[in-house]
């Protein structure tokens, strides 16, 4: 809502300059988000007085004209067709600057100096009115400043309304609470209607066939109503509002709307079939044109005003067009209603058309208020169009909205705002805002005061909302800052959020960077990934009204978010990548209305692990960097029961592919990215990912675990080198190795894998440094001796491995 | 001067005088450890110069034998002593010169140690976190699929309401229900509702998260976005209360340098309601293009908590109070790092992430 100061002064003093005003109303509620100060582009015009005109003697259009500029008599050479001699408009001297950015200067036009410019409203910028210099009414001192003489300079507020307060979306209502923040009393307009001719009521008929959504309909007859430009001063007012002028007729509905809060609607009588109102839903299906030329196809759901042939009006939205005022228009009817806010809400949504009086309907107008709107409307077209207004307004209320009783407990604003008011102050509050106090109680250590609250603030309907008034009168920042008194309580993690941070911070310490990646995902992925729905099921959570397609699916993996973060830097030539995210996935849950919503923990490294170096060569990622990452983790974590088997999985590559289970349990997956599917998805071939359960991983994630001696006794250390089929995984090996090792082996290392010219084909070579020791002595030759020859029997028994 | 003494003894004796004379010029002309070994040999090993003559006087006369006995011990010592002495000087030597020949270029570059970050906008929620954990607060979360009660009714929002409609809500269609009130949630919010319908008051939580609304991603607007929620209910909780609470959160966020003031404002589900507001850092709260010609930064909304939001939860408005706050986390990371454009936190570029 735009506030011009120069406005508002008609209803209240303005005691403080602008910025304090600014603050004092964003203090209270009502947000300045921005001060405008106008007319400072039209410092430089003057206004200059036409004293004689003759025209070119060889341009037919130019006239050569002679200006009194105040104390001097300038020779301009005009263009317009309206310039004559006695005539008053504005001038541009030499060196000044039009809105457009032209400099005006002395110049010889057609062999005749010129010394300025005689300016239409359009050089002037403040209309579209270019078809001959603007007349400045009555007789204004010629050089004295133009905007002076228009009252160009004002300041306007900015004002951000919140949805609580329709009351604020007009001049009085902000007057009113400017009243209240500097002590002082509304001025409300006042006018004197001069009625004539017979009763309006024999002209007009308005019948409410819907109560509920339209409780009262006022309308007035106004008539030899002279359709045309409105003076200056409204068309000055309306634009600093921010609205186009238009025509008087039209203008006075709109400066009726922004002066009161009550949207009018002027109708072409003569075109409203019989007078004859009528206030109905729409049937399904039925349509009309609205003043904008769309033709609108109505429901039940939407409010018309009609005439007895049908629709002329979308309740509180639009006029229609079939009764729109124009140039021929000499009777006028003048609606003045109340509407239902929820449904004008509804209508103006459901077509899209929102509107200034949509936007204060939707928000509850004043239904008091109706009939004093009416008549201003009238009054300012009798004085602007020399309408004549018929006696009367026809008030048709289908109920009465009547101002409701509120009781506040002068205890309840203490023990909420932790203020301590005398009840005479908290009704000194209440009053300034013109919520009078009606009755006092007192009720053992309180006071209630009962409050009458006026029809323009239905915000206002429980003790908390004048707690509220009452707060922010007082002000917010007089309420002094405390703290709770607290009981007892304890603010920590759950042990579970703590470990949660814990692994963010040991993959971001092990060289991963923490992704976020939006939540939905373009079902496309999907298709890439597991066309046939194995790993990631088909039933799937989606967006109903999904902005584009691109993110119409709740994400079932991580995978894809953090797939595409891949994409986007390797795009950049940000080559190596290795991202790791922490967040829901969204999986249907049988039985129950929302989706189950586990938290995962991906990865994915694309590139190198490590640059090529002075010193070394570069390290790829790939399979292995995945697998140590995830050991590692589990490892700093001390997560029992970590376990990869081959698997495969659809998106995966078939050979390169594991299964993570934590404890027994399916926890995920990792791998290397099938090369169908990092083809399809633009990735490189050896993309290495992992997804697991986060809920696993942190179950099995202790916190401390027992103590456990440290050996006293030297460990000793053998080499066991061994050559076994390839068809023989590692893992077998090392189970066969533990296995056979008892109890003193305390740890087994492979330490090198070799496959070459020394060994038969298909065979490879398997390096292990075994560590053997007891907590209570040092051990013997032939002890490690035994477990080692144990250990060899076993091998060449169970997987026909022999020593190397 | 006693050992002086000696010396000159020795020296007049012609044959320990000579051989004096020979080791000082050997010890003088040994330039390397292995050289002093072979002069050390050569005087006092078994079959040295020295050991040689020291061996030979069994046969002399008994004062003859004293006195070059003694004499030559006094000389085996000193040149002991001398070649310990020239000994330690050399191995000196050699390790300096053999450490300069060890010498490397120490400004190569170290070897690269892989190192990652956390997200900026994890960052500053652990942030958040830590400074309500300080004050009392648990760290509480809900799900972000939600039902329409949760994410609205229960928290006084009209039915009618615009931030309702399918313009500005997700709606979301989960298989096996019909429902057509389940939808993201539009903010962290209902967290609040489920945390207060199964756990009785004293409570002081936040609930950090995402939210999503349906807004077409520009420069301040994601259609995922994260926030934090904030509510405390006891008895006698006031306006006040909210107040310290959250000048004292703004300030360890901020700086404590920062004005805070609270604005009132309106939102369904608080009343009395504000927004609170931070000076500027930008220009120090003398207005500029950052904080619109203000001086203020909008940090947070909060409020009391409404007396019909406790009804539907069935707490007794008249027996406790609260307040609720919510805030933006990417708000806060384009406030604190001046971020320029709140999508680039989700397009996880590395040359973003690692400048935190």
């Amino acid at each position: 809502m735009r506030i011009s100061l120069d406005w508002l002064q008609d209803y209240v003093d303005l005691t403080v300059e602008p910025e304090e005003l600014a603050e004092m109303l964003t203090a209270s509620g009502t947000a300045v988000e921005g001060i405008e100060h106008l007319g400072e582009e039209h410092e430089h015009f003057i206004v200059g007085h036409v004293l004689e005109v003759k025209s070119h003697p060889s341009a037919d259009r130019l006239s050569l004209c002679r200006v009194d500029v105040g104390g001097e008599v300038a020779d301009i050479v005009c263009g317009a067709p309206n310039v004559r001699a006695g005539i008053y408009s504005p001038v541009a001297p030499p060196g000044s600057r039009l809105p457009d950015g032209t400099v005006i200067k002395e110049a010889k036009i057609r062999g005749f100096a010129s010394r300025g410019m005689l300016l239409s409203e359009m050089e002037l910028g403040i209309s579209e009115e270019a078809a001959g210099i603007m007349l400045l009414e009555g007789e204004p001192t010629a050089g004295t400043r133009l905007s002076d003489v228009l009252g160009m300079r004002d300041t306007v507020l900015d004002l951000e309304v919140t949805p609580n307060r329709p009351d604020c979306l007009c001049m009085l209502g902000v007057a009113r609470e400017v009243a209240a923040l500097t002590r002082q009393k509304t001025r409300y307009p006042v006018f004197a209607l001069h009625e004539a001719g017979a009763p309006a009521a024999e002209e007009v008929k308005v019948e409410i066939n819907d109560g509920a959504l339209c409780s009262r309909y006022a309308a007035r007859v106004i008539e030899g109503a002279k359709i045309g430009l409105s003076p200056w001063w409204m068309r000055r007012r309306l634009q600093s509002a921010g609205v186009r002028p238009i025509s008087n007729v039209v203008d006075v509905t709109n400066y009726v709307m922004l002066e009161l809060g009550q949207p009018l609607h002027a109708f072409d009588l003569d075109l409203v079939k019989q007078g004859h109102i009528i206030v109905r839903r729409a049937e399904d299906g039925e349509v009309m044109t609205t003043l904008d030329g769309v033709e609108r196809k109505l429901t039940s759901g939407d409010l018309l005003i009609c005439d007895p042939s049908g629709p002329v009006a979308m309740a509180g939205v639009m006029g229609g067009e079939n009764t729109e005022v124009g140039g021929g228009t000499t009777r006028v009817l003048l609606e003045s209603a109340h509407f239902d806010p929820a449904n004008i809400m509804r209508t103006s949504r459901v077509h899209d058309l929102p509107s200034e009086a949509s936007y204060r309907f939707e928000r509850g107008v004043d239904p008091s208020g109706c009939v004093r709107a009416a008549d201003r409307g009238a009054f300012l077209m009798q004085e602007l169009a020399d309408g004549v207004v018929r006696p009367g307004a026809v008030d048709a209320r289908a109920r009465v909205i009547d101002p409701v009783l509120l009781r506040i407990r002068n205890n309840r604003t203490a023990r909420l705002i932790g203020i301590e008011l005398a009840s005479d102050e908290t009704a000194a509050f209440l009053g300034s805002i013109d919520l009078e106090v009606i009755g006092t109680e007192e009720t053992g250590d309180d006071t209630v005061l009962t409050v009458e609250v006026p029809t323009f603030r239905p915000d206002l309907e429980r003790e908390i909302d004048l707690v509220e008034e009452v707060a922010r009168l007082y002000g917010y920042d007089r309420i002094e800052p405390t703290l709770p008194r607290t009981s007892s309580n304890l603010g920590c993690l759950t042990p579970r959020q703590v470990k949660r941070r814990e692994i963010a911070g040991v993959l971001s310490g092990m060289g991963l960077h923490e992704a976020v990646t939006l939540a939905f995902i373009s079902p496309r992925w999907l298709e890439i990934l597991d066309p046939a729905g194995v790993h990631l099921p088909m039933e799937r959570v989606r967006l109903r009204n999904a902005i584009s397609d691109e993110m119409s699916v709740m994400r079932p993996s991580l995978l894809p978010g953090l797939m595409e973060a891949v994409c986007f830097n390797l795009n950049r030539r940000v080559m190596d990548v290795h991202l790791f995210e922490l967040g829901r996935v969204f999986l249907p849950y049988d039985g129950e209305d929302l989706p189950r919503e586990p938290e995962k923990l991906g990865f994915a490294l694309a590139g190198r692990w490590l640059p090529k170096q002075w010193d070394r060569e570069a390290e790829d990622s790939g399979f292995f960097a995945a697998k140590g990452m995830l050991e590692a983790l589990a490892s700093s974590l001390h997560v029992q029961g970590l376990s990869l088997r081959r698997a495969k999985m659809p998106f995966l590559h078939p050979s390169q592919s594991c299964a993570v289970s934590i404890g027994g349990l399916d926890a995920g997956y990792l791998g290397l990215i099938h090369p169908g599917v990092a083809e399809k998805a633009d990735l490189p071939p050896e993309t290495a990912v992992m997804e697991i359960d986060l809920e696993l991983l942190i179950l099995a994630a202790q916190t401390a675990s027992p103590y456990q001696d440290i050996p006293r006794f030297p460990s000793i250390q053998m080499d066991l080198a061994i050559v076994v089929g390839e068809g023989i995984d590692a893992l077998e090996v090392e189970e066969t190795i533990r296995g056979a090792g008892g109890e003193l082996l305390r740890e087994v290392r492979l330490f090198d894998l070799y496959r070459g010219e020394q060994l038969e084909a298909g065979q490879k070579s398997l390096a292990y440094s075994l560590s053997f020791y007891a907590l209570d002595r040092t051990l013997r030759d032939e002890e490690t001796r035994d477990a080692y020859d144990t250990i060899v029997t076993a091998l060449d028994r169970k997987l026909g491995a022999r020593l190397r | 001067m006693a050992e002086q003494a000696f010396l000159d003894e020795i020296k007049a004796d012609p044959e320990l005088g000579g051989m004096y004379t020979e080791a000082s010029a050997a010890l003088e002309e040994a330039l390397g450890t292995a050289v002093l070994e072979e002069v050390r040999v050569a005087f006092l090993g078994r079959k040295g110069k020295l050991s040689v003559l020291l061996q030979g006087i069994k046969g002399l006369e008994p004062e003859e034998k004293r006195r070059v006995g003694r004499l030559g011990n006094l000389l085996k010592g000193w040149l002991e002593e001398a070649l310990e002495e020239k000994g330690r000087l050399l191995r000196e030597r050699e390790m300096g010169d053999a450490l300069a020949r060890e010498k490397i270029d120490v400004t190569l570059p170290g070897r690269i140690i892989p190192t990652g970050t956390r997200h900026l906008l994890s960052r500053i929620i652990e942030e958040i976190e830590d400074i309500f954990i300080g004050m009392g607060y648990r760290v509480v979360e809900g799900p972000e699929v939600e039902l329409d009660y949760y994410n609205f009714e229960a928290l006084n929002t009209p039915a009618w309401h615009p931030s309702k409609s399918l313009s500005d809500t997700f709606y979301v269609e989960v298989p096996g229900t019909g429902r057509d009130d389940i939808l993201l949630r539009t903010h962290t919010s209902p967290v609040q509702v489920r945390v207060m319908e199964s756990t009785p008051p004293p409570l002081y939580v936040i609930a950090p998260g995402k939210a999503y609304r349906r807004d077409v991603p520009d420069a301040t607007h994601t259609p995922m976005f994260h926030q934090v929620e904030g509510l405390a209910v006891d008895e006698y909780i006031t306006m006040g209360d909210l107040k310290g609470t959250l000048e004292l959160f703004a300030k360890r966020m901020f700086g404590e340098e920062r004005d805070v003031r609270f604005r009132p404002h309106f939102f369904p589900f608080t009343e009395p309601s504000a927004e609170v507001d931070i000076s500027c850092n930008i220009c120090g709260g003398s207005g500029c293009r950052v904080c619109g010609g203000t001086g203020w930064l909008e940090i947070l909304g909060c409020g009391m908590v409404d007396p019909s939001v406790f009804g539907y939860v069935g707490y007794d408005p008249e027996r406790i109070s609260g307040f609720a706050f919510g805030m933006g986390v990417e708000r806060i990371a384009l406030l604190k790092y001046g971020v320029p454009d709140i999508r680039y936190f989700f397009d996880n570029d590395l040359r973003l992430l690692r400048q935190y």
